[in-house]
């Protein structure tokens, strides 16, 4: 199982690199919007399939179906937590250039008065 | 004026406020006896701050709501580099921690000296003892935590006093709003290669000061903005 845990850790890494580097173009936007699906689809299959999520568990060397599941999860909640900080953190510096225009400018009016 | 200050026409301090409405008239009309071009960016605060800058007789400018300190530098920058004739600059502390004798040697030293930015340190020429002993440890692990900040044989990143020349409030874009602006205007000094230099300067605690600074805490979100914040410059 131990190979399974590095792959994913490791492509978890890769992941969160690749949509840092490549943030905010139109190409990891959509593959932040197909990754989204795709975790949908296959949380509704494993809901639906719990005996198959199994089978693919045994492969890759995991016991249980659901843990499989819940490994996907902390790796799509630890992405999306990262995602939504830098997110939030471009909105922000957006919100201080736009609130620093409009005192400059109340400023400048002030001093014309 | 003054015809001591009349010298001093081409250099404006910056003083970011925040709830200050007890100390910044003193702080602010002190400091312009000695520098007559002041300019406090009130950064939304609740009480009457507004009030007190003005009737303190100085510049203002007012953030529709409150950024952080950051964000308050920035502005105060951008609006004194509008300004004709402005050559220094200075960033000034609101709560009377800074000695204005400071700011008068800071900027003879870029007036006389091939420097771009000089920060004050705490921690030179034995004036540390002033400072309180948590705050030390704290502001030494920092230093200490910083490859960059060691290699550019800076001793006390996070003080507030600042003096610069109009390259480096040209170049200036501080994005970080809250307290972690020290770390990125070290990130800035590094990155734009501005010739840097400290300047022994002593800070003065008082009760006011201790109960405003910033909580040791505090050190965490710095450390986290500070790994995220070369990503955000791109």
């Amino acid at each position: 199982m131990i190979w399974f845990q590095i792959l994913a850790i490791l492509g978890l890494v890769a992941l969160v690199t690749f949509f840092m580097i490549h943030r905010g173009t139109a190409r990891s936007s959509a593959g932040v919007k197909l990754l989204f699906v795709a975790f949908v689809v296959f949380g509704v299959y494993a809901m639906l399939r719990q005996d198959d999520v199994t089978w693919v568990a045994n492969k890759i060397g995991i016991q249980r179906g659901l843990d499989l599941v819940l490994f996907l999860l902390v790796i799509a909640f630890a992405f999306t937590t990262v995602s939504t900080y830098l997110r939030f953190r471009e909105l922000e510096i957006k919100y201080a250039r736009l609130a620093r225009a409009v005192a400059l400018q109340n400023a400048e009016k002030q001093s014309r008065e | 004026m003054t015809s001591g200050a009349t010298s001093n026409d081409d250099v404006w301090l910056v003083i970011p406020v925040f709830n200050e409405a007890e100390v910044i008239r003193r702080v602010a009309s002190d400091a312009a006896k000695t520098f007559p071009n002041i300019v406090c960016v009130d950064d939304g605060s609740r009480d009457d701050s507004t009030g007190e800058i003005i009737k303190a007789g100085v510049r203002l400018v007012r953030h529709p709501v409150n950024l952080g300190q950051g964000a308050a530098i920035q502005t105060g920058v951008e609006y004194a580099r509008a300004q004709p004739g402005a050559k220094y600059f200075v960033t000034f502390d609101a709560d009377g921690q800074h000695r204005v004798e400071d700011v008068v040697a800071m900027i003879d030293r870029l007036r006389t000296e091939p420097v771009d930015i000089v920060v004050g340190t705490r921690f030179a020429e034995g004036r540390s003892e002033s400072v309180p002993f948590v705050r030390r440890m704290a502001l030494r692990t920092i230093v200490f935590l910083s490859p960059r900040t060691r290699r550019m044989g800076l001793t006390d990143a996070h003080n507030g006093l600042r003096a610069f020349n109009k390259t480096v409030a040209d170049q200036l874009d501080l994005m970080m709003s809250g307290m972690s602006h020290a770390s990125e205007f070290v990130a800035l000094i590094d990155h734009h290669h501005w010739r840097v230099t400290e300047q022994p300067v002593t800070i003065l605690y008082t009760d006011y000061s201790r109960a405003k600074g910033q909580s040791l805490i505090n050190g965490v979100n710095i450390v986290a903005d500070g790994l995220l914040h070369t990503r955000m410059r791109k």
